[in-house]
């Protein structure tokens, strides 16, 4: 029995340039599904695409419909539904595919990403910065994080598209899972560290009492944020005591 | 501020604007790198890493998931350091903040606008989508595109407008004890979201432990240092 043959993808470095825009047509009606439709779209060129309702017009259509996760994860769904189409998927199959990789792509992409490698790199650079090391940590933020940010998004759609309708097993490669699991303490611990040396560096110009006034401000900040989540965020709370400040230093100082 | 360097935060200011949904993510967005290639194009680099590091704590405030509707602080960075860079001193850190805050704003509400619009035009284009048309699934991703492009630039003029007309209407009328209280409000502001930020993403579970680990190390350090 000869083993099943991976199709020849068409224009992969394209699909993966695109990727890098998916979110550029982001809309509440097919949230990312534009750009995902998009980024497939240079791997379904393979497929026939005489008439109206070719194969091809019809992958293209789906690539477009509602889609929604995270964005340097949406390759594995952009891989995976391409394969699909190549493998003769039925079309109910590709939408259940599509429509099933949303929460988890999502969920993991922010806990890797967004709540793990950026402030884990965010904190360590302010942490430089603090320290002294000037705009040399800003440009080493930029390298590291995009060497990760660029791996990731070649990653996963690769994977997507060595997989096919069976991607699910590729959430459970170690790079997500290990990568989730490590980037939470690492953040907590670089965050951690960085905002007492941030507190320090900002407060460096005051004298005694503007400290002294930043500490319990800073403090008091912090109470009403905890305490009215949602309600007081800290665009809200920097413009009250922005005005707060104006106006007692316009009338008193 | 010269019009070679108007132009100049001008452009970078839509980079960044551009940066942070719609191409490429790669984090020029972030205030700490806005900031510092903003306070480059000025000369004054350590303004630009003040401001950068006060926004970059007001960003750990925001968690973009989903269609969650947030202030964006990457051009309102490079209208603040502008701000900074004409009102120096501490004013220039205070008047900055207020600057890049009210940018901010107008960035998140000008994000939300154009997703609207976006949104109206797909659902008008539904059936060449729901025809397979590539072209026109292209022409409505290209234009996605075009509009973020043009709503960067009018939100970073916005940012630069205010960097240039406010700081000659504010120097003059706080004394240095004024502007140094508008200072330590920004500061006392953006540690407390920074804070508050990162507690809301470490949670109760393990990681708060980790995050206690690097709060004291953090305090040894800065006290060791001074």
């Amino acid at each position: 029995m000869t083993p099943p043959v991976t199709p020849r993808a068409p224009r992969f470095g394209l699909a993966l340039l695109r990727l890098f825009a998916v979110q550029g047509s982001y809309n509440y009606e097919r949230m990312l599904g534009l750009g995902v439709g998009v980024a497939e779209e240079p791997l379904l060129r393979g497929l026939p695409a005489d008439g109206a309702t070719s194969p091809y017009r019809g992958a293209v259509a789906r690539g477009a419909h509602f889609f929604n996760s995270h964005p340097y994860l949406a390759g594995l769904a952009v891989g995976a539904a391409a394969r699909a189409e190549h493998d003769g998927a039925p079309a109910e199959l590709i939408e259940r595919l599509r429509a099933a990789l949303c929460g988890p792509l999502g969920s993991i992409g922010d806990r890797l990403i967004w709540a793990g490698w950026l402030p884990l790199l965010s904190g360590l650079t302010l942490a430089a910065i603090s320290l002294g090391a000037g705009w040399t940590a800003v440009v080493a933020f930029l390298v590291v994080y995009n060497i990760g940010h660029v791996a990731l998004r070649w990653w996963a759609l690769r994977e997507g598209w060595k997989h096919g309708v069976r991607v699910a097993s590729a959430l459970h490669h170690p790079l997500l899972q290990r990568g989730a699991a490590i980037a939470g303490p690492a953040m907590a611990c670089a965050v951690g560290v960085a905002l007492p040396l941030t507190a320090q560096y900002l407060a460096a110009p005051f004298g005694a009492w503007s400290r002294a006034i930043l500490a319990v401000a800073a403090v008091v900040g912090f109470v009403v944020i905890k305490w009215l989540p949602g309600r007081v965020t800290g665009l809200r709370l920097a413009l009250a005591f922005a005005a707060l400040a104006l106006v007692v230093g316009w009338t008193w100082l | 501020m010269s019009l070679e360097q108007f132009l100049a935060l001008l452009g970078w200011g839509t980079l960044v604007g551009v940066d942070l949904v719609s191409v490429p993510q790669m984090m020029i967005a972030r205030p700490l790198v806005a900031g510092t290639v903003a306070g480059a194009i000025l000369g004054d680099v350590d303004a630009g890493l003040k401001i950068g590091v006060v926004f970059e704590l007001l960003q750990y405030d925001i968690l973009p998931v989903g269609a969650v509707r947030y202030p964006e602080y990457g051009p309102a960075t490079v209208g603040a350091v502008a701000t900074a860079h004409a009102a120096a001193g501490a004013l220039g850190l205070g008047l900055g903040t207020v600057v890049g805050l009210v940018t901010g704003l107008v960035g998140g509400i000008a994000m939300h606008q154009m997703r609207r619009i976006n949104s109206r035009v797909v659902h008008a284009a539904s059936a060449a989508l729901e025809a397979g048309d590539p072209r026109a699934l292209v022409r409505l991703h290209v234009g996605g595109l075009l509009r973020d492009l043009v709503r960067a630039a009018l939100v970073t003029t916005v940012g630069l407008g205010l960097a240039w007309t406010v700081p000659p209407h504010i120097t003059g009328v706080l004394t240095p004890r004024g502007a140094t209280l508008l200072a330590v409000a920004a500061v006392a502001s953006a540690l407390a979201a920074g804070a508050a930020g990162t507690i809301r993403l470490v949670g109760r579970g393990p990681n708060l432990a980790w995050f206690a680990v690097g709060l004291g190390g953090g305090i040894i350090v800065a006290v060791w240092l001074q």
